[in-house]
């Protein structure tokens, strides 16, 4: 009857370890490819910096050889930049992250460490991006605290029209009288506090929390150094930001863009995660393709 | 290995142009959404929830003027940051929109205003942000 070697290192249990080929995907391609895939899913700038940023993408994703060349991120961020300093007053949140996002790219790959290089940028720009995000909502803001941003954006932006049915619980004509009161069309009773329904009360107050909230662990967990704090709790607050913010607001590239940044720093022991990282980017693509809140619609009528 | 110092150029980046948005936002009425500071969804004075009013101002008559819609973008830049060259940049190219009215054009008359909603209600109001009287300027 044989022993176990004492001498041999110690093996986890087959059954916890996971499979071969999720320990073999490198954080950093995984991170490069879903950047450029976010890219392509969703072209930015004007026409000529679109047709450059496009082609570029496609070479990157299919010359596997030159997806870490740095002179291929090094324009990227500079055609992501130029974007910007076009329109600076008009471009979205997400267009800034993304040029400081090719930026990071290109120091890293020009790093000796390319993957700490990477991971410690994509810490750093999640974390901060969300700790602005939460002081603007905590702090600077006039109107988020109590409610008034989400009762008026869950009316009048269009993109949140579905959700605001579904949730609020809301009849086409309902929905259309509310839109007409906030925006100063008609003056009824409206006026009074008891004429918002209740539902849709509740829906704003519970968004509002719920986003400052989970917003606000993310900063925490994304700015704590590495084995302290909610640092252990990262890639599973930002997967369930993603999952849940972009169900609700349709604006699926800022939230490829945090999952092709988050995916970098995931630890090479952990590919279980690096799975959830991919398996939120198709989720994000499916709620971007597939009106789930239609169907939800169509399913209570 | 250690963290070398041009490491950290984007996160510097991202913080000095949150900086500048956040004194942009309260000494030039920029837009919360616009200029990079992650203002997004945390209010709603957007540039969508802002308007712009222009007026030709000849001798003794101030008409307003319909804005057309390739001005559209000028419109737009001027919502999110009411600055005195985006105000310029509208008011030149509305200065030879026909009016009805007789005389030489003495000025365009810019405004900008922003929705704001009652904290109990959510009754909207209007609020003027800023105005600025653009001399014409013959070329």
């Amino acid at each position: 009857m044989s022993t176990p070697d004492a001498t041999a290192p110690p093996t986890a249990p087959a059954a916890r370890r996971p499979p071969a080929w999720l320990e073999d995907l490198d954080a950093t391609d995984l991170s490069l490819r879903l950047t450029l895939l976010t890219l392509l899913l969703r072209p930015v700038g004007s026409p000529g910096i679109r047709v450059a940023i496009l082609a570029l993408a496609t070479f990157g994703l299919t010359v596997p050889s030159r997806l870490r060349h740095p002179a291929l991120w090094a324009t990227l961020a500079a055609l992501t930049s130029i974007r910007v300093l076009l329109d600076w007053s008009l471009a979205d949140n997400h267009a800034y992250l993304l040029a400081y996002w090719c930026l990071a790219i290109t120091l890293a790959l020009l790093a000796r460490d390319t993957g700490a290089c990477l991971a410690l940028n994509a810490r750093l720009l999640i974390g901060w991006a969300f700790a602005l995000a939460v002081l603007w909502k905590l702090v600077l803001s006039p109107d988020y605290l109590d409610g008034r941003f989400f009762r008026v954006t869950l009316l009048t932006d269009e993109r949140f029209a579905d959700f605001t049915r579904l949730a609020g619980g809301l009849a086409t004509d309902e929905l259309g009288a509310l839109r007409a009161f906030v925006r100063g069309d008609l003056s009824i009773d409206a006026g009074a506090p008891g004429a918002f329904p209740e539902r849709l009360l509740a829906v704003a107050r519970l968004a509002t929390f719920w986003t400052v909230g989970v917003e606000a662990a993310v900063a925490v967990a994304w700015l704590s150094p590495l084995g302290r704090g909610l640092s252990f709790a990262r890639d599973v607050l930002l997967l369930a930001f993603c999952v849940t913010t972009y169900a609700v607001a349709t604006i699926a590239g800022f939230g490829w863009l945090l999952l092709s940044m988050g995916i970098a720093q995931c630890d090479p022991h952990r590919g279980r995660t690096r799975v959830g990282y991919l398996a939120a980017f198709g989720v994000v693509l499916a709620y971007d393709g597939l009106p789930f809140m239609r169907w939800g619609l169509d399913w209570l009528r | 290995m250690r963290p070398r110092w041009w490491w950290y150029a984007p996160v510097a980046l991202l913080i000095a142009v949150a900086l500048r948005q956040i004194v942009l936002t309260h000494i030039a009425n920029l837009a919360p959404w616009s200029g990079g500071g992650f203002g997004m969804f945390a209010s709603v004075d957007g540039w969508g929830n802002r308007h712009v009013a222009a007026f030709a101002i000849r001798s003794d008559v101030r008409r307003e003027l319909e804005i057309p819609p390739p001005l559209r973008e000028a419109t737009r830049r001027l919502r999110a940051y009411p600055s005195e060259a985006n105000a310029q940049a509208l008011a030149t190219a509305l200065a030879d929109q026909p009016t009805p009215d007789e005389g030489p054009l003495e000025a365009i008359e810019i405004q900008v205003w922003s929705t704001t909603y009652d904290p109990v209600t959510t009754a909207p109001s209007e609020g003027m942000l800023r105005s600025f009287r653009i001399p014409r300027v013959d070329p």
